[in-house]
């Protein structure tokens, strides 16, 4: 009981001198950024804000990237301590958020100062996944490409390769690679999502457009003859052996690191591995990416990439709105947007990408989202994520040679069955 | 335990030596490779992953100890644990007290939904104890653990202090009532002194596994000042995932010095479990 | 008492309800009836998480118990060396079962993991294998991390019992003419039979409550292959945000655990080993 007490008058001590001292507000910022470029130009930012704003404290609470949206994130949701700001992807997410009570109505502060209008008007579109009900939620901080092939090019001159245009040219590289005795493709999947990103951009390039939204929204089954061709195109690269034996039981971070240490060819990944260069790659590293090869000509998504935006939803019940709002105007500012786009982020602010001094592979990356016939939302950020995860494990499956591509669908369509409707 | 007869081994003693000196070398062998594993560079841990490191770098464990907060997160633990397992050694002790030594109405139900606790799974109740948590506001404190972790290991901690109480003559206490004690009385100056020995063995046993406790602390504790150690190196592995050499620097710093500390108390921690262990 | 109906009975009653509702844990629950349940019966995953769970159970009598019990036969000797061999076979008992997963993560590790190496530079390559990636191994080495972390608790049990056995019982045997296999059949193991009946209780109900290795080594893959119920409820209920569901997952694994243990109380009554 004594030490109890003790314990209550000194913490009350402590309250009061750091009130007197400095009436301090605290902003609780949950994300997933642990390391790289990136991190180190979000931790700049942030300590221009509190130099600007002494009276603000920004406090990050960090995940790794596995654990933040295993339960990391909901827990801290859930919680009577919520965090005023969290990162979130865009699309079902978002609307997810909405739909429980966590996030905060930002039409009033977009309207406010041109703030809405100083992003490009491509992610205020319907698609883009920052909005529901016509309402902003979700402050965009990047557009990411969620899948792109990255590749060692050192490797490459050393058996004479060059980046395949079509699928039967990308198929035929892997197996010469594997033949060379190199492991052409390194994949970190134990979370599913990385092959799960990719296999669903596949899909989408083979399986007609109205069919495949059907099927991930449970209108119509998975196992059709297009789902299994989208499928038997992992099957195939199984079969010529591309993918690392421990597919499954890798990280995707140490998947990362294993590509920059030269222990595979390639490796399937998102636009977020520039931020790791300088972390990972040893000195002298040169590496390059192409989009996922053209498979069917004739289809409409034939040269579409696979991408969605990243950014941050501020909690509906968070303790300090107005300042969380302060800091993300800061952070969207044009002067923070340069420093985040020069640490390999495409920014979503207007006129930042030209202003500022883009790494050759951010400026690559860039040209090839404004090229694309279209962008494919990742689908885990469209639709129900138990839906897209079953989809995740059957492409795993048929991507380690566990069950044939029709075995992987009748699979996928039991468990989804057995769900019921999400 | 310790005095070696050292007359010549037989065969067979060599035999023996042999086997179980080999079984053991490798049971253990992992832990010695952890060890000179966190000195290494990333870079050899990739190329060379047996060998022993080229140069000896301590800044690893540095870096570890400061990027991995390793000092909260054992302040956190220590805390945790000591106040938990007081609080349950302490009420089990009394409540076996009153199991064995009083009679009360309801005391057999009682006694039998205790029972209950004993082979519930933890995980059987993590979703709701969590919402509950949240309702008093306790998520994000010590208490989520603390009162938590006591209350799960209280049910195995009756159950043996009691099987203790049992095997003991109550003589003591009968003839300290007989002198005008009251109970609380016996309880203190009779009882406790003479059931200590297994009070310390279950300190041992209940400091093990709450230290160890890894779904509760991943569940109720998001904060980094509040982390234990358990989920503090997995979240740090997570983290650090691409960095061997930090993430093996980090499990050398939070094992080696609690299997230091098992070694030097190590006669007792062995002794204290093979006292009352289980009987 | 009061601090055990607060954290152990209280949320044991809350989950009953919770488990008839649809609930994301933060709106206003709906009745759901028995929706839940149904679906728990028809989840492919979850069904297999029990046989994971008693395949995990079998093996941990094997790696544990049985392992635990002859180091105990063999550490059993006052000889010089043997003290501090006990030591050392139990001292993963004191480690945290996370540090286990993470080290040994590292162990198993494809390519830079100190088994394959050892294979590698004995000339075995061909043996090396991505242990945790493949579904027939993964539970398997899941198993042996956890006999190699608790078979020194069980020695130490069955330990302390050996030195209660009167010699004479051995000497007498040998007279008869009994070998060592004998001896050990015919007297150390029916003395013994008291402490492995608690060790299989103990090593019972641990499996059911297992979560933290499987947590820190596969999270459940692959494929679902190391997937047990604690697993796949705290997936369900956070990482799917379902909690209602996760919740009746919950009162399912406590409907099967009190059967077993029922079961095990009946059978232990009549043959009065546990002072009960």
């Amino acid at each position: 009981m004594m030490a109890k007490r003790l314990a209550l008058t000194t913490a009350t001590a402590l309250l009061l001198l750091t009130t007197a001292a400095m009436a301090q507000t605290e902003v609780r910022f949950t994300h997933s950024i642990t390391g790289g470029s990136s991190r180190e130009a979000l931790d700049s930012i942030i300590a221009d804000f509190q130099a600007a704003n002494p009276d603000i404290k920004i406090k990050e609470i960090v995940f790794d990237d596995d654990q933040y949206s295993n339960q990391g994130l909901i827990t801290q949701l859930k919680s009577n301590e919520v965090p005023d700001i969290f990162f979130e992807w865009a699309g079902f997410p978002v609307q997810r958020d909405v739909a429980a009570g966590y996030a905060y109505d930002l039409t009033e502060a977009m309207a406010a100062d041109g703030w809405k209008d100083s992003f490009s008007p491509a992610v205020w579109t319907d698609g883009a996944g920052t909005m529901v009900d016509g309402k902003p939620y979700l402050v965009p901080l990047s557009l990411d490409l969620t899948n792109t092939i990255w590749y060692n090019k050192k490797i490459f001159a050393e058996h004479n390769l060059t980046p395949p245009k079509t699928w039967d040219e990308f198929v035929a590289l892997n197996k010469a690679l594997a033949e060379a005795g190199e492991t052409p493709i390194v994949e970190g999947n134990n979370e599913f999502w990385p092959l799960g990103n990719w296999a669903g951009h596949i899909a989408a390039m083979v399986v007609p457009p109205d069919a495949y939204i059907a099927a991930f929204k449970q209108e119509a089954p998975f196992n059709t003859p297009e789902f299994e061709k989208a499928l038997n195109l992992l099957v195939g690269l199984h079969e010529v052996g591309a993918f690392n034996k421990d597919m499954q039981a890798l990280g995707a971070d140490p998947a990362m690191a294993t590509f920059f240490q030269e222990g595979a060819v390639m490796h399937p990944i998102g636009s977020w591995l520039v931020s790791e260069t300088a972390n990972l790659a040893e000195e002298g590293f040169e590496y390059g990416q192409f989009n996922t090869p053209v498979i069917d000509a004739a289809h409409p998504l034939a040269n579409s990439v696979i991408g969605t935006i990243t950014g941050l939803v501020v909690h509906k019940n968070a303790p300090h709105p107005a300042e969380a709002i302060k800091f993300l105007k800061f952070l969207t500012s044009e002067a923070s947007q340069i420093k985040w786009a020069e640490s390999g982020q495409m920014s979503p602010v207007q006129g930042v990408s030209d202003k500022a001094k883009l790494d050759e592979q951010t400026q690559a990356m860039l040209a090839l989202m404004s090229g694309a016939s279209g962008i494919v939302p990742p689908p885990d950020n469209k639709y129900p994520v138990p839906v897209a995860e079953a989809f995740y494990q059957a492409a795993a499956f048929a991507a380690s040679g566990e069950k044939s591509a029709k075995d992987a669908l009748v699979w996928l369509d039991e468990t989804l069955a057995a769900m019921g409707k999400q | 335990m310790s005095r070696a007869t050292e007359r010549r081994r037989s065969t067979a003693e060599w035999l023996q030596f042999g086997v179980a000196g080999a079984i053991v070398l490798v049971t253990f062998y992992p832990a010695i490779w952890m060890v000179y594993s966190s000195f290494k560079s990333n870079r050899e841990i990739f190329r060379s992953p047996f060998a022993l490191p080229a140069q000896w770098r301590w800044e690893n464990l540095i870096e570890a100890w400061q990027v991995g907060g390793l000092g909260t997160l054992y302040f956190n633990s220590v805390f945790v644990t000591l106040v938990a397992v007081s609080m349950c050694v302490l009420f089990a002790t009394a409540a076996a007290f009153a199991f064995t030594r009083l009679e009360f109405p309801g005391r057999k139900l009682m006694y039998r939904i205790l029972l209950i606790g004993l082979l519930l799974p933890p995980p059987s109740v993590a979703i709701a104890l969590f919402t509950q948590l949240r309702d008093m506001h306790l998520l994000n404190t010590p208490w989520a653990l603390i009162l938590p972790g006591a209350a799960w290991q209280l049910a195995f901690t009756v159950f043996l202090m009691r099987a203790y109480f049992i095997s003991i003559r109550p003589d003591m206490e009968e003839a300290a009532r007989l002198d005008g004690a009251n109970t609380w009385e016996i309880f203190w100056h009779v009882s406790v002194p003479m059931v200590w020995p297994a009070m310390l063995t279950m300190v041992v046993l209940n400091t093990i596994s709450v230290w160890n406790e890894l779904l509760f602390a991943l569940l109720f504790v998001t904060d980094d000042a509040q982390r234990t150690l358990p989920v503090g190196l997995v979240r740090f592995s997570g983290y650090h995932s691409t960095d061997y050499s930090l993430v093996f620097a980090a499990l050398t710093i939070t094992t080696v010095p609690i299997l230091i500390l098992y070694f030097v108390l190590q006669r007792h921690v062995i002794a204290g479990l093979t006292a009352t262990a289980m009987d | 008492m009061l601090l055990f109906a607060t954290f152990v009975l209280l949320p044991l009653g809350a989950s009953v309800y919770y488990a008839f509702t649809f609930w994301d844990g933060f709106s206003a629950p709906r009745w759901a009836g028995f929706a839940n349940f149904a679906r728990a019966l028809t989840d492919t995953t979850f069904l297999m998480s029990f046989v994971h769970v008693v395949l995990y159970i079998a093996a941990t009598l094997v790696f544990e118990v049985t392992f635990g019990l002859v180091m105990a036969v063999l550490l059993n000797s006052d000889r010089r060396g043997f003290s501090l061999m006990r030591g050392m076979f139990f001292a993963p008992v004191v480690l945290s079962m996370s540090a286990a997963g993470v080290l040994w993560k590292f162990v198993l590790d494809y390519r830079t993991g100190l088994l394959n190496s050892t294979l590698r530079s004995v000339g075995l390559g061909d043996w090396a294998q991505p242990w945790l990636a493949q579904p027939e191994t993964a539970l398997l080495f899941i198993c042996i991390v956890s006999g190699w972390k608790y078979a020194g608790f069980y020695m130490v049990i069955f330990f302390a019992a050996l030195r209660r056995i009167p010699r004479n019982l051995y000497e007498a045997a040998r007279l008869d003419g009994a070998n060592g296999v004998q001896q050990f059949t015919a007297i150390t193991l029916p003395m013994l039979k008291q402490n492995v009946i608690v060790c299989i209780l103990l090593a019972v109900t641990g499996g059911f409550a297992g979560f933290d290795l499987f947590f820190t080594m596969t999270n459940g893959q692959p494929f679902g292959a190391t997937e047990v119920p604690a697993t796949w409820i705290i997936k369900q209920a956070f990482d799917q945000n379902q909690i209602g569901y996760g919740v009746a997952l919950t009162v399912v694994l406590t409907l099967v655990v009190s059967l077993i243990s029922i079961g095990y109380l009946k059978i232990s009554e009549r043959g009065n080993v546990t002072r009960y």
